[in-house]
């Protein structure tokens, strides 16, 4: 029997002996998956909105009808002038303000643009960025309506906000789903791997490996086999759940999906084994392996967008290798993009794989 | 034929601490020997068991187990070694039988080829096979180490204090399976903190801060015990351990059993009684009982240092 096939079946037998680890590895991703999503949800409902409206025409009072009739405002009543509604907003009774400008009507009779002021309370930021977003959106909505009644005499007699595309709703699930699946392959194929190595130093068990004729390249290979599978598993869970509940990839992009994958487990490994290599306790290292995890899923754009980063955040993404693994999930999950649309991303996810298990291996060969 | 041979052997943790093994007389441990090393804890025992299975590689040194090098030859010698280390180091979520299979493969056996080194003392942890290792008492889990440790036949088998914490009956036990190992032709190195074991072996030697101070077997060592012993007891055994320390004649004295040995130096000619008078007289004592000693081991561990 080869030293790599008994290893493994080691590994099946403890992995199976724990009452808790089989748990989990099912647990994980349909909690995550089913649930995180849904409560993690950054969309906004009934947000308040206090109207100031100084054309009190009929296209004005159009354009409010359209707002409120949409489910995410609600009206916390007209005032006369941006002051007092100001004052209604530092008394925390509304989120957002409108100001419709005086002789809306006219102008836009006239053909020309109207600037439509909108302030939001940032205090609480999503709500305020996200209703403005949406305010935003529904404006141009109307403005385009606008366009068409008149005839194409005048084109967009509204200030337009871009359109947010792909996800139209801005449908935070959407933008969460593919978060979630990274998370399960973070923490199957990332710390599973690195506390079994660590788990047999602190057990010494290690030892008895290292006085036996079994190679060490076997036996970490064998841990890195048998967790990426386990990995895998988990992460093809998280995909079902994504593409029958969530509607995700509906394009399919399965090779892409996978390949990418593969590629970011190949780098979790090998970032796993570099974090055991300087580690002695299980404690430690899953407390480095969790300062790491967190700064790759805080710092990638997995739950905040990248473009709204700061400049210098946006170039230190360039170092963190689930920046590409997420552009691909969102591409090929949202866009149905392809392999050639997302090759950029597919290289660096290599060269970070390949040279993450370069330092593993040298750091690895050192400690003895 | 040698199995083991030393010549010299030095390794350090970390640098301003001194080396935690530093051989440098060498010393050989032939065929089929039963070895035994006892020394106080850090005397470096454990890292002279490491090196020696290849598990760390010595700063300097040379040394050859079964005609291999420890450094150069550490592959094979891995193949015909078995160590087992003072700490149970078996997987403990694997069960008894899962470990022994585990193990027997590791080393590209089974269970069934070697069965008759391990059959007494399987035979005592076959009725919990299917016990996870970790759920074992002390000494189950000595058993099934010993068992692991053997299932592929070694030629050399390294011990490190392997019935620390495990009761007399288990250690009796566990020295008989050792000696009926010897009689195979097994060399085996021991470590062991019990005397009484100690003297089980054909040589020991006693170790501290790293080195060999004598090795020899145990009755050449406690012949060669030169100093004068006595043996002392009184009502207060307590205040009785001071007066001693502060008496001139006196080296060196440590509880043995229920009597203080006593150490006298070497050109103090005083008899038993003129130390029993003292006692009684000068400092007070009652029941006083002073006789000449013969040396155990133990005093020979206890006056390593000097």
């Amino acid at each position: 029997m080869s030293a790599f096939r008994y290893l493994i079946i080691k590994e099946m037998k403890q992995f199976n002996s724990n009452r808790f680890m089989p748990f989990v590895l099912v647990l994980l991703p349909v909690v995550l998956m089913l649930f995180v999503p849904l409560l993690a949800n950054m969309e906004i409902r009934n947000v308040r909105l206090t109207i100031v409206d100084h054309d009190r025409s009929a296209t004005s009072s159009l354009l409010v009808d359209r707002i409120l009739q949409s489910d995410y405002f609600k009206s916390a009543g007209y005032r006369d002038s941006y002051s007092q509604a100001m004052d209604d907003m530092g008394m925390g009774r509304t989120d957002i303000i409108m100001e419709i400008p005086a002789d809306m009507e006219k102008r836009i009779g006239r053909g020309e643009q109207v600037g439509i002021f909108i302030a939001a309370n940032a205090v609480n930021s999503t709500k305020g960025s996200i209703g403005g977003g949406y305010l935003s959106s529904i404006v141009s909505d109307f403005s385009a309506g606008l366009a068409e009644n008149s005839g194409g005499r005048v084109e967009m007699p509204l200030v337009v906000t871009p359109q947010f595309r792909y996800n139209p709703h801005l449908d935070y699930k959407l933008f969460m789903v593919p978060a979630m699946m990274i998370v399960v392959i973070v923490l199957i194929g990332g710390f599973f791997a690195t506390m079994s190595i660590v788990t047999e130093k602190e057990t010494g068990t290690i030892e008895q490996i290292n006085v036996s004729p079994v190679r060490k390249r076997d036996f970490i290979f064998s841990k890195v086999v048998f967790y990426g599978f386990l990995g895998i598993i988990a992460f093809t869970l998280a995909f079902l759940i994504g593409h029958f509940v969530y509607g995700l990839a509906p394009h399919g992009g399965l090779p892409e999906l996978y390949v990418g994958a593969i590629l970011f487990l190949i780098f979790m490994a090998g970032f796993g084994l570099l974090i055991s290599n300087y580690s002695d306790t299980l404690l430690q290292s899953v407390f480095l392996m969790l300062f790491f995890v967190l700064v790759f899923m805080l710092m990638s754009g997995i739950f905040t967008p990248v473009s709204s980063m700061e400049t210098w955040a946006q170039y230190l993404t360039y170092f963190l290798p689930t920046t590409y693994f997420v552009n691909i999930l969102r591409a090929v999950c949202l866009k149905g993009s392809q392999f050639q649309d997302l090759a950029f991303n597919y290289i660096m996810l290599s060269v970070f794989a390949v040279l993450i298990n370069i330092i593993a291996i040298v750091t690895y060969r050192k400690q003895k | 034929m040698d199995s083991i041979r030393v010549k010299r052997l030095k390794k350090g943790y970390g640098r301003g601490l001194p080396p935690a093994v530093d051989i440098r007389e060498g010393f050989s441990v032939s065929e089929g020997e039963l070895f035994g090393i006892i020394g106080p804890d850090g005397a470096g025992k454990t890292t002279l068991f490491r090196l020696l299975t290849t598990l760390i590689s010595p700063d300097e040194g040379d040394a050859v187990v079964q005609g291999l090098d420890i450094i150069r030859d550490y592959r094979k010698l891995r193949t015909i070694i078995g160590y087992m280390p003072g700490r149970f180091s078996l997987y403990p979520d694997l069960s008894v039988r899962e470990n022994l299979d585990f193990f027997a493969s590791v080393f590209g056996t089974s269970i069934k080829e070697n069965y008759h080194l391990i059959e007494d003392i399987y035979c005592r942890l076959e009725p919990f096979a299917d016990r996870k290792a970790g759920n074992l008492s002390g000494g189950m889990k000595q058993k099934l180490a010993l068992c692991c440790t053997l299932i592929h036949s070694p030629e050399v088998l390294f011990l490190d204090e392997p019935t620390t914490g495990v009761d007399p009956s288990s250690r009796r036990e566990f020295w008989e399976t050792l000696a009926r190992l010897r009689r195979t032709g097994m060399t085996i190195v021991v470590s062991t903190a019990y005397m009484d074991e100690a003297n089980r072996c054909d040589r020991v030697a006693m170790m501290r801060s790293g080195r060999f101070l004598k090795v020899d077997t145990p009755s050449d060592i406690v012949a060669g015990f030169d100093r004068r012993l006595l043996a002392v007891r009184s009502d207060e055994m307590f205040r009785l351990l001071q007066d001693l320390r502060s008496m001139e004649e006196v080296v060196k004295c440590y509880t043995f059993g229920d009597t203080h040995h006593v150490v006298l130096k070497e050109n103090a000619a005083c008899a038993p009684d003129e130390i029993g008078h003292r006692l009684t007289g000068k400092y007070g004592h009652t029941g006083v009982q002073v006789r000449e000693q013969a040396a155990t081991l133990e005093d020979c561990y206890m006056n390593l240092d000097d």
